[in-house]
């Protein structure tokens, strides 16, 4: 059992997006399907986030399933030119829990053009909030255009930022081409049954 | 000394930071000077990581570097042992163990899966694959430097230019995660590489015939630094 043997989930994108409030959303969805799950923090004070998860997970998930991974101030490196660190966690996992099907890989916040290390992720996410300026997409980020799903996250907070959310569905939809986009509100769950949907069929099926 | 093509690539790609063995992660403490404001400058740095290459790099290291390189070229799966043992005793810090032992396995993977195509050496049946066997059922720490010295000799590197590589990369590695902690100029950067380059070539020269039963730190700061890092709050680094 090694890293090559569960599914990975890589979620990056800028500071305070949203990832850790997905992931939050995610992991029970997931654990309530069946699936043994395992998350990884990248970041700042990675142990600090790791502990805010195992607290928030409670019983969900065991303590020694999610890890903190220190980047080295370098959190694009760290799922990017060399993962070898992230990988190495998700092998002390899969030692640990033999039967583990998926881990979530959360980058530190980065900027657009953070992209996922496809040894490191079969399935990239990318989340952006509307409160970070309706231009994001049209920015053309690698990260916006390259991942598997881009999450535009934190729609309640349009009317108060001045981002016309139909200006965003559009300019997605313009640089994503065929690939898919979800808007979400990670605060009060619209929009995460259709992440989930997306990952169930994209890497838990396929 | 002359060394043919084919080692000096490999001591390139040994000593470079594209080398994917997570390099970038480990800061040996100096992410705790920096947090305590024990480093303010380039003439800071220098003095560190020149104190870092003589009682660390040298007598530790280089040491096990060396009779791993030895034990490779006489086949001999005890003494390579007995040296990752040794060098795992006198590393104090546990976060230092880790980094190393973590950068070990990454190399001998990234060999294994890389390396089918090396003709000199039957690198399945050979030393390095009962030592990766070893590392694998958690006989064996598998020390970075130790899986270097194996790694090296078993590409023709020789044992002084493996110690050089590896004593330079550290400087190198530790030089990036300061640039990256604190505020220094790349110019500065490269001035301090510059002046360690003469404290690499005296470590090596001093320590590349060393017995490995020599082997031995004397930083207590470092070790203090090291140890006080497992409790920090601001943490980049994983050492
Ligand atoms: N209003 C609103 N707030 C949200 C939403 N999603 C997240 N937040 C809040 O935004 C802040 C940042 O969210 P995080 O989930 O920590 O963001 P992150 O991307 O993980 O941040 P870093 O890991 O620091 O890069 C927190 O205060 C969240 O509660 C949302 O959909 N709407
Ligand atoms: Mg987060």
């Amino acid at each position: 059992m090694g890293y090559r043997d569960v599914a990975k989930i890589g979620i990056g994108g800028p500071v305070g997006s949203g990832k850790t409030a997905l992931v939050r959303r995610l992991v029970p969805e997931l654990v309530d399907e069946g699936y043994e799950v395992g998350v990884i923090a990248n970041d700042i004070m990675t142990q600090e986030d790791a502990d805010v998860f195992r607290e928030s997970f409670g019983d969900l998930l065991p303590a020694d399933l999610v890890e903190g991974v220190e980047t080295g101030a370098c959190p694009h490196t760290g799922i990017r030119e060399d993962p070898s660190m992230n990988l190495a966690a998700i092998d002390e996992f899969t030692e640990r829990h033999p039967d583990l099907d998926v881990v979530i890989v959360e980058s530190g916040g980065d900027n657009l053009a953070a992209t996922f290390n496809p040894e490191l992720a079969d399935y990239f996410l990318f989340v952006i909030s509307v409160a970070e300026g309706e231009d994001i997409p049209r920015k053309r980020g690698p990260g916006v255009t390259q991942a598997d799903l881009l999450v535009v996250n934190k729609t309640d907070l349009a009317p108060y930022v001045d981002a016309d959310l139909e200006v965003i569905e559009s300019d997605a939809a313009d640089v994503r081409g065929d690939d898919p986009f979800v808007f979400t509100n990670c605060k009060d769950g619209t929009g995460v049954d259709e992440v989930l949907e997306h990952v169930d069929r994209e890497v838990l099926f396929a | 000394m002359t060394i043919d093509s084919d080692s000096f690539l490999t001591a390139l790609r040994l000593s470079d930071s594209f080398l994917p063995v997570g390099g970038y992660t480990a800061s040996y403490g100096l992410e705790q000077y920096v947090n305590e404001g024990r480093i303010g400058d380039g003439d800071d740095l220098r003095a560190l990581l020149a104190g870092y290459l003589r009682r660390v790099v040298g007598p530790c290291e280089t040491v096990a570097l060396a009779n791993a390189h030895d034990a490779s070229s006489s086949d001999d799966l005890d003494q390579l042992l007995e040296v990752d043992a040794r060098l795992h005793a006198v590393t104090m810090p546990s976060e230092f163990r880790e980094s190393s032992t973590k950068a070990g396995a990454k190399l001998c993977e990234l060999l294994a899966g890389t390396e089918e195509d090396l003709a000199s050496v039957d690198v399945r049946t050979g030393l390095r694959q009962k030592f990766a066997t070893r590392i694998d059922a958690g006989e064996t720490p598998g020390h970075y430097p130790v899986v270097f010295g194996v790694v090296a000799q078993s590409r023709g590197l020789p044992r002084l230019e493996a110690c050089l590589s590896h004593a330079y990369s550290f400087v190198t590695g530790l030089l990036g995660a300061a640039q990256r902690l604190g505020r220094f100029g790349h110019t500065e950067i490269q001035r301090v590489l510059g002046d360690l380059e003469s404290v690499v070539v005296e470590i090596c020269d001093r320590h590349v015939d060393d017995d490995a039963t020599a082997m031995a730190s004397f930083a207590p700061l470092a070790e203090i630094m090291g140890m006080r890092h497992e409790r920090a709050g601001r943490r980049l680094f994983m050492s």
